[in-house]
């Protein structure tokens, strides 16, 4: 990624506000965009002093020496594992060796839906000479695509909490752009209640919210609750589990508060 | 007191704005916390929704029954209203902050209320 790409990415990163910390270890990966490894690659392209970058990615963490937008090299892994790599510094002299590891980052995490990164004091790795290879370059050689176009606010939302929806129908002016679960009961509300209820709603709150997240605690016969987010044309229209109402209303405020 | 209830519910989360006893099948506020300001417009306004979302007359908003629970999250505030468990025309209208803990705050909402409303 060239430096103007990468300032601009770290810049909306910083206004995103949405950053999740989850034991202690900041969420960069959740399953909704990139992969696993672009994720890593990103980290050490952020990362100009030399740190020890911690990713946790289910029951595995990988230790990895970074530094000037460097990967010098994987520290160490757990759970343990005997690999030539691990303790060894990168380098483009020895292309089967930068294979190796990335084999073994994608054994290790390339199938993960969540992964967290702390941020620690580096351990003694290599000798001072050696610099590894820097993120940009990794990219290349791993053929790998680090940049992420931020996705509109609505859809992070549905992306990131499309565990916790029953059924989904993403409307946007008339035409469904995505649906989940079965749908037929937000069809039915799609059909005959959302213009009336937004025409009587936008009476009362004297004009038209741009983003708007309602939820009503169960409102489906079977307990179900019913929400209704709104994003400018987009409508969604989510039944969900009333237990999952925080989760939600959670990630709606760190997207759009 | 009903508005000492309202007052604590108030005080206990910070960046609530405000906070109304009403009756739905009259869709009138009865009493509000001590420190609200709001004008009775915004007073009336907020009832309305409140019949709205929780359905007046057993109408549904949206779906296929009343909610006892309903809120609306938009980027500058949180507004949430509860029906009590005793009497369903009993409501909580409440305006709160766009970063308030919406779960915990709709909890204490729904105890607040049936405290009220049961008289206790």
């Amino acid at each position: 990624m060239s430096d103007l790409n990468a300032l601009t990415r770290k810049l909306a990163a910083l206004t995103a506000g949405d950053t999740v910390f989850e034991a202690s270890g900041r969420v960069i990966f959740d399953g909704s965009d990139s992969a696993p490894v672009a994720a890593i690659l990103r980290e050490v392209d952020d990362t100009i002093l030399e740190r020890t970058l911690s990713f946790t990615a289910g029951k595995a963490t990988i230790n990895i020496i970074a530094a000037g937008r460097r990967m010098r090299g994987i520290e160490s892994v757990s759970p343990h594992r005997d690999d030539p790599m691990i303790g060894q510094m990168l380098s483009r002299e020895e292309p089967e060796g930068i294979q190796a590891v990335f084999d073994l980052l994608q054994d290790l995490c390339g199938d993960a839906q969540k992964m967290t990164v702390r941020s620690l004091a580096p351990e003694p790795f290599g000798n001072g000479g050696e610099r590894g290879i820097s993120a940009l370059g990794l990219s290349d050689l791993w053929n790998i695509e680090t940049e992420v176009v931020p996705k509109p606010p609505l859809e992070q939302f549905l992306t990131k909490n499309a565990s916790v929806f029953s059924s989904l129908l993403h409307v946007r002016k008339g035409e469904v752009l995505s649906t989940s679960g079965d749908i037929a009961a937000l069809q039915k509300i799609w059909s005959t209640q959302v213009q009336a209820f937004r025409e009587a709603h936008n009476k009362t709150v004297k004009g038209e919210v741009d983003a708007q997240l309602i939820c009503l605690d169960g409102a489906f016969d079977d307990g179900t609750s019913a929400a209704m987010a709104l994003y400018e044309k987009d409508i969604a229209l989510i039944a969900y589990e009333a237990e999952h109402f925080g989760t939600m209303q959670s990630s709606w405020q760190r997207i759009f508060a | 007191m009903v508005v000492d209830e309202l007052d604590a519910l108030r005080d206990k989360f910070k960046g609530c704005t405000a906070i109304a006893f009403a009756d739905l099948s009259t869709q009138m506020i009865l009493v509000t916390d001590s420190s609200s300001n709001l004008r009775r417009e915004a007073l009336d306004a907020l009832c309305a929704e409140a019949a709205l979302l929780l359905g007046a007359k057993g109408k549904p908003a949206l779906a296929e029954k009343p909610s006892d629970l309903a809120t609306v999250t938009s980027p500058t505030e949180l507004r949430v209203f509860v029906r009590a468990a005793t009497d369903p025309n009993d409501v909580l209208c409440c305006i709160c902050g766009p970063s308030t803990d919406a779960a915990a705050f709709v909890a204490n909402a729904g105890e607040c209320l049936d405290r009220i409303s049961s008289g206790d």
